[in-house]
């Protein structure tokens, strides 16, 4: 793509999510959302093969869907309260109806079904794009209409992403789909705690964009989308096998790293509100993720598998691919606790 | 009749986004889609929005639809798919005639509906009078709203088509 195609595209990309978050008027909301959905589509489709363009018309009407919905919950709510301004919003079917479509666009489970096969079919730097920049927007949505959101649907909205999100990434071996489940259990927890404590919310939103980045970073690095190719790693770069193996283990949430302070302030805050089932349930089914992260660490980092002799020592290139921000992002991702 | 005209016009709207929904062939959808736009157009000039609803004919009929028939038209098919062609299509769109139909009877029978939103029977789609804008209509105040404290509005949805533009350009360039 010709250089000022992409800077110019790249930047609505940004100003719709900026607008998304800085409007008070719904309808400018919606344009956002709109903009931003219909400057992505070219990134998604970088590469022009047929798996590219089956996954950007997925996640077209997809979002054309949601932002539809979206529409819909706006326009009943002008209908009974006589005003555009995002709010406390009084009737509970508009609420519904947004927290629906928001949740379509976020990828929360019953509408996960698109995460896994868009960012299966796209290039690694536009999956990245899309699960790291395109959450914010809906996210800062639903913290602005948190107040007025009916807990039971987004509870039971939320749970159902962490089990999805668990089970469904144990079976891959695609890095590029692990990645999606594991976007699908993070927006879960975030889900879970905006109608308790929005803040936590973004707490968790703040510390999983840095985790995402940076695994997606590693991984394009070594341009491995497998496990397959993971492995071949530790003759080439062993300094990002280690680090990939913190990472991993931070994006679990085990506990001297930053990847739990969000597990453990959203069950801190859960527990306050006299919950006590479900975060448990929750606490139990990010096991399913831990053990498909700590499956990718053993593949690339603990294990050497059998290999013949001449492939023991690759050349040591120098390598020429720029890691933009990479030791900032590893050690915000793993060592703020 | 007369006073009843929008909610006509309404079901009938329906209809025919059912019928391009089903979309046997992109020349028919067409088809539909001028009909559903003569028609949205004829609900707008009810509410007293004459300017606008001729917009609608002209930019959206006469311009854009004009410019994706003549696309279709280069690119269809000797013998293009009709409506009774297929058995799904025919299917699909008799199913969605009926559900509205039914959603029509439903309306009309107790001359009120409270399924999800309080519509007061047909007093929602009559058309009244209403607002004291003086001599001045409504949506000819509306447009010069939109150019006097709308500006950000219009330069949002400005780019927004100038985007919309380069993204059909760098879709469909396939390298």
């Amino acid at each position: 793509m010709k250089p000022p195609i992409l800077i110019i595209i790249m930047a609505t990309i940004m100003t719709g999510t900026m607008i998304v978050m800085l409007s008070s008027h719904w309808l400018l909301i919606w344009i956002g959302f709109e903009m931003n959905m219909l400057a992505i589509i070219p990134i998604l489709m970088k590469k022009y093969n047929p798996r590219a363009m089956e996954a950007s018309t997925k996640y077209f009407l997809t979002q054309a869907t949601a932002s539809m919905l979206l529409m819909m919950g706006v326009t009943i709510n002008l209908l009974y309260s006589g005003q555009w301004v995002i709010s406390k919003i009084s009737n509970p079917i508009a609420s519904i109806m947004m927290t629906t479509a928001l949740t379509m666009k976020l990828g929360l489970s019953p509408f996960h079904f698109w995460v896994p096969e868009v960012t299966q079919g796209i290039t690694l730097m536009s999956g990245m794009i899309l699960l790291t920049w395109q959450k914010i927007a809906p996210m800062s949505i639903l913290y602005q209409i948190s107040p007025s959101i009916n807990t039971n649907l987004l509870m039971l909205m939320a749970l159902t992403s962490v089990l999805v999100g668990g089970w469904g990434g144990l079976n891959q071996t695609q890095l590029r789909k692990i990645m999606a489940y594991s976007s699908i259990a993070h927006m879960g927890w975030m889900a879970a705690i905006i109608t308790y404590n929005p803040t936590m919310m973004v707490l968790n939103l703040t510390l999983y964009i840095l985790m995402t980045l940076s695994t997606f970073m590693l991984f394009m690095l070594n341009s491995s989308t497998t496990t397959l190719s993971l492995s071949h790693m530790w003759n080439k770069f062993p300094l990002i096998t280690s680090m990939i193996l913190i990472l991993m283990l931070s994006l679990g949430g085990l506990p001297p790293l930053s990847g739990f302070i969000p597990k453990w302030m959203i069950i801190q805050e859960l527990t306050k509100n006299n919950m006590i089932i479900i975060p448990t349930l929750m606490a139990i089914t990010a096991l399913l993720n831990l053990y498909f992260y700590l499956r990718l660490t053993y593949s690339t980092a603990l294990t050497m598998f059998p290999s013949t002799n001449n492939m023991k020592m690759k050349w040591q290139f120098e390598y020429t691919k720029k890691a933009t921000l990479l030791p900032p992002l590893i050690i915000t991702s793993t060592m703020l606790l | 009749m007369m006073t009843y005209i929008v909610f006509i016009l309404s079901i009938v709207f329906v209809m025919s986004f059912v019928g391009f929904a089903t979309k046997p062939s992109p020349i028919y959808g067409g088809l539909v889609l001028i009909i559903s736009g003569g028609i949205g157009c004829a609900i707008v000039l009810n509410f007293g929005g004459s300017f606008l609803g001729l917009m609608v004919f002209l930019i959206y009929l006469g311009g854009m639809l004009v410019v994706f028939g003549y696309t279709t038209a280069m690119a269809t098919e000797q013998y293009p798919e009709v409506w009774v062609s297929n058995k799904a299509v025919l299917a699909a769109f008799i199913t969605g005639l009926l559900s509205e139909l039914l959603t029509a009877c439903y309306i009309l029978k107790d001359d009120e509906v409270e399924e999800v939103l309080k519509f007061n029977g047909m007093g929602d789609w009559v058309i009244y009078d209403t607002g004291d804008s003086g001599f001045f209509s409504e949506e000819a105040m509306g447009i010069a709203a939109l150019y006097s404290y709308g500006t950000w509005l219009v330069v949002v949805t400005g780019w927004s088509l100038l985007i919309g533009v380069l993204v059909i350009m760098e879709v469909t360039r396939g390298n």
